[in-house]
């Protein structure tokens, strides 16, 4: 099916009737996923926005109880808040398609379900269009994704001359798709696939970083530039931690989440005063080893998606992917040493 | 420039050679085409990467404290880098003789993508490092920018409202990562007001009024302090408008207090340590 | 929202809230020398002892703007007649910075203001505290034009207590 350009707009004005589309435009100075308005210019041919969709699934801010005592009776209540929504992102990359799996392993699975993500996640229908360009820190192929597909979307779109072609993936596609079908047309548009001009190979990156040792050099020459600001885990896609903290009125209050970020030193730190990661390396250091280590021996998968928004956005360009090199060419070395003694 | 990226690798290398310094603080390339990003030479062999070009837009200062248990550093510096250092010294971070200072005269440092000047190198007074071992190449000539407080004076033309809305804008959009404060000369308090959450100065939750408390009261923490070296704009992910912010207060202090440029000595008396019995009197 | 708030918001009934810092030695004592002449002032204002006006952090002004008063007033010995001789010098330098800041990024200039007011000065005291809530007054309620931005429980407090069902089950929008 062809979905032209010029329907596009008709098309999701049908569509934000009964939900909240959100689609990649300039709001406030910056870009990001905000509610479609059809006065508003879309960014839908441009590269990734500068922050990422998971505030649809994991607001910044999230209150989760509101709790107190009640004013006439003087009994104690709390009120879990679960806020839930019809959602339809439109226009996502596959590198933040992706980034959802990752949020789903965090926050559904081994055995606990955290029910104010899941309220989010279930009313979610999700709209991909394939890439037309990448940034020179887009290296989304060398963390496994394609930049034209994500075979995680609802429905896939890709742009061509004149329109997209519009293909269902999954059940929940399908029934959405019934909605587009008055704007399109048959037939299909020839797109051309694009590909990320940054490559790195972190094929066995995992493997690599077991055999650095915690206390290599790597992480010190890496650490050393690093102001410990918490930009990179911010406009990170797939960066999950949060804090939870409380707001008091008088006699009642509300219990929030908020993101927090693995850089800040006060992240770690325990009542008592004591602080596991003390030094900026270590904070470093677990922060990498989360996105390719660990997340990876846990789930199965990597934390990284390789939308290059932390290369993009770090004051002193501190890079993932040159750590990707120089632990390949280090663990490399390693290796070598080791079967020559 | 490639004269000065060669005499600064050998400069540096015969100082870490002949045991003067420990450490040496430059730029190196990045990744990308014209992108820098701060070196760190521990070992001789690493100031072969050292480079200098119109690209090195990182104010490096600030490493010194976090390396000055290892011996003396030696940093390369520019006029914003050495008012750093100076600033660094005054708020005693560390002593002068703990630093090595190659001075290097700044051609003003481009953005990468655009090509043109960065915003926060163009009303810059101080090319030429203010303090400095050694000057790399030959001094050039200042040139006083036309208007010290443009970026202030760019808000304070408008009226209180649109005011407002400029700033409940910029403040809105903050993701509070606190680049600003952790990439700032002058930020060196051991701890933060925002960390002291026992205090409860600053809430975690991520909204205008925690966000605009967070902004203000960085700011004026660091008012009398500031060196103008625009950094905290540059690192800015949100790109919030910092410096319109802190050349107010700069200018507000200059006007009424008596000019004076924080960082060009290391004797400054700052316009809020101090007082004097003949200051304004407009509480009556 | 809380009934109790918009309450307070609409026009006909809304009264400002002033918090007024207060120096121990000076302004404090002159407040207390205008109770015993039982002068009449506005019941607006809400005295906070401080040793000094030097001890008055800029941070308690904006976080007193923040957390809901419509207009703070800072108060201390005239210049020169500090108890601990210097305290108040510090205090003008910064808080005239603070006011000039406040402006800039735009709080109406009548919210915040300074005064010298020595412990004899009861009439003064009960001028300014005059003075200043009917200037708070006249620029209103401060809610929507300085904090637009609801803190994170603004949709939630006084739910509880309005109906009978907790708010929380009809799910607000996301």
């Amino acid at each position: 099916m062809i979905l032209k350009d010029e329907m596009l707009d008709s098309l999701l004005t049908e569509l934000s009737k009964e939900q909240i589309v959100y689609v990649p435009k300039q709001v406030n100075g910056t870009t990001r996923f905000a509610p479609y308005v059809s006065s508003d210019k879309m960014k839908l041919d441009q590269v990734n926005t500068v922050m990422p969709p998971k505030d649809l699934l994991f607001p910044q801010t999230q209150n989760m109880y509101h709790y107190g005592v009640e004013k006439n009776s003087g009994n104690m209540f709390i009120d879990p808040v679960i806020e839930s929504a019809d959602q339809i992102l439109f226009g996502v990359r596959s590198c933040d398609m992706r980034s959802f799996d990752c949020l789903d392993a965090a926050f559904l699975t081994k055995g606990y379900i955290d029910e104010f993500y899941q309220a989010k996640r279930d009313r979610l229908t999700t709209i991909a269009i394939g890439c037309t360009e990448v940034s020179e820190t887009c290296f989304c192929e060398s963390m496994g994704q394609d930049p034209n597909h994500a075979p995680q979307a609802d429905i896939q779109l890709r742009h061509g001359e004149g329109g997209y072609n519009v293909t269902a993936q999954t059940e929940k596609g399908e029934a959405l798709l019934e909605k587009f079908k008055p704007f399109c047309e048959e037939g299909e548009v020839e797109v051309a696939d694009v590909h990320c001009t940054l490559n790195v190979d972190a094929s066995n990156i995992k493997d690599n970083l077991d055999i650095l040792h915690e206390s290599h050099e790597l992480w010190d020459s890496m650490s050393y530039k690093c102001l410990n600001c918490g930009t990179c885990t911010f406009v990170c896609p797939t960066c999950y931690c949060f804090d939870i903290d409380q707001e008091n009125r008088c006699k009642e209050g509300v219990r929030f989440r908020c993101w927090d970020s693995c850089m800040f030193s006060e992240y770690t730190a325990m009542a008592g005063g004591h602080n596991p990661r003390p030094e900026k390396r270590d904070r470093v250091r677990n922060r990498f080893m989360h996105k390719l280590n660990y997340f990876e021996d846990r789930y199965g998968k990597m934390l990284c998606v390789g939308c290059g928004r932390c290369i993009e956005k770090c004051p002193v360009s501190l890079d993932i992917t040159v750590l990707i090199d120089r632990a390949n060419e280090l663990a490399q070395a390693e290796e070598t040493e080791a079967a020559h003694a | 420039m490639s004269d000065i990226t060669t005499t600064l690798r050998e400069r540096a290398r015969a100082l870490m050679e002949d045991g003067t310094i420990a450490a040496f603080i430059g730029w190196e390339a990045g990744r990308f085409e014209r992108q820098t990003t701060p070196l760190i030479c521990l070992d001789a062999a690493d100031t072969d990467r050292l480079i200098f070009d119109e690209y090195c837009v990182n104010t490096t200062a600030k490493y010194v404290r976090d390396l000055k248990q290892r011996g003396r550093i030696g940093v390369a510096v520019r006029g914003c880098d050495s008012r750093a250092i100076n600033r660094m010294i005054e708020d005693n971070q560390f002593k002068r003789e703990d630093v090595y200072l190659l001075g290097i005269p700044c051609p003003q440092m481009n953005d990468r993508k655009t090509g043109t000047v960065l915003n926060k190198c163009q009303d810059c007074a101080h090319r030429n490092p203010v303090t400095y071992d050694e000057l790399l190449g030959e001094a050039m000539e200042e040139t006083a920018p036309q208007d010290r407080y443009a970026r202030a004076h760019l808000v304070s033309g408008l009226d209180r409202i649109a005011r407002q809305n400029i700033f409940n804008m910029a403040f809105e959009r903050c993701i509070r990562c606190y680049a600003c404060r952790d990439v700032c000369p002058c930020c060196t308090c051991r701890t933060c007001f925002v960390d002291q959450r026992n205090v409860g100065w600053l809430g975690k939750q991520d909204n205008l009024s925690e966000n605009r408390f967070y902004g203000m009261i960085r700011a004026f923490h660091i008012s009398d302090r500031c060196i103008e070296c625009g950094e905290c704009e540059r690192a800015c992910p949100m790109d919030l408008p910092l410096m319109a912010i802190n050349k107010k207060l700069v200018e507000d202090m200059n006007t009424l207090f008596g000019e004076y440029e924080s960082g060009m000595t290391t004797d400054n008396e700052d316009a809020l340590r101090s007082f004097s019995k003949t200051d304004l009197e407009e509480f009556e | 929202m809380p009934v109790v708030d918009e309450k307070k918001t609409t026009e006909e009934e809304w009264e400002p809230r002033i918090l007024a810092f207060a120096c121990n030695w000076c302004t404090y004592a002159g407040a207390d020398l205008a109770g015993l002449n039982r002068m009449k002032y506005p019941a607006n204002i809400r005295l906070l002892r401080v040793p000094c006006s030097g001890r008055v952090n800029p941070q308690y002004v904006l976080e007193a703007l923040q957390k809901g008063c419509d207009g703070v007033l800072v108060c201390g010995c005239h210049p020169g007649d500090c108890h601990y001789s210097t305290g108040n010098y510090y205090a003008k330098r910064r808080l005239m910075i603070f006011k000039r800041f406040l402006e800039y990024v735009g709080l109406e200039p009548e919210r915040f203001n300074v005064k010298w007011i020595s412990a004899s000065e009861a009439g003064r005291f009960r001028d300014t505290v005059k003075e200043f809530t009917e200037g708070v007054r006249k620029v209103g309620p401060l809610k929507e034009s300085f904090t637009l931005a609801p803190s994170a429980g603004d949709k939630l407090f006084g739910a509880h207590n309005e109906s009978e069902a907790p708010a929380s089950e009809e799910g607000g929008a996301a």
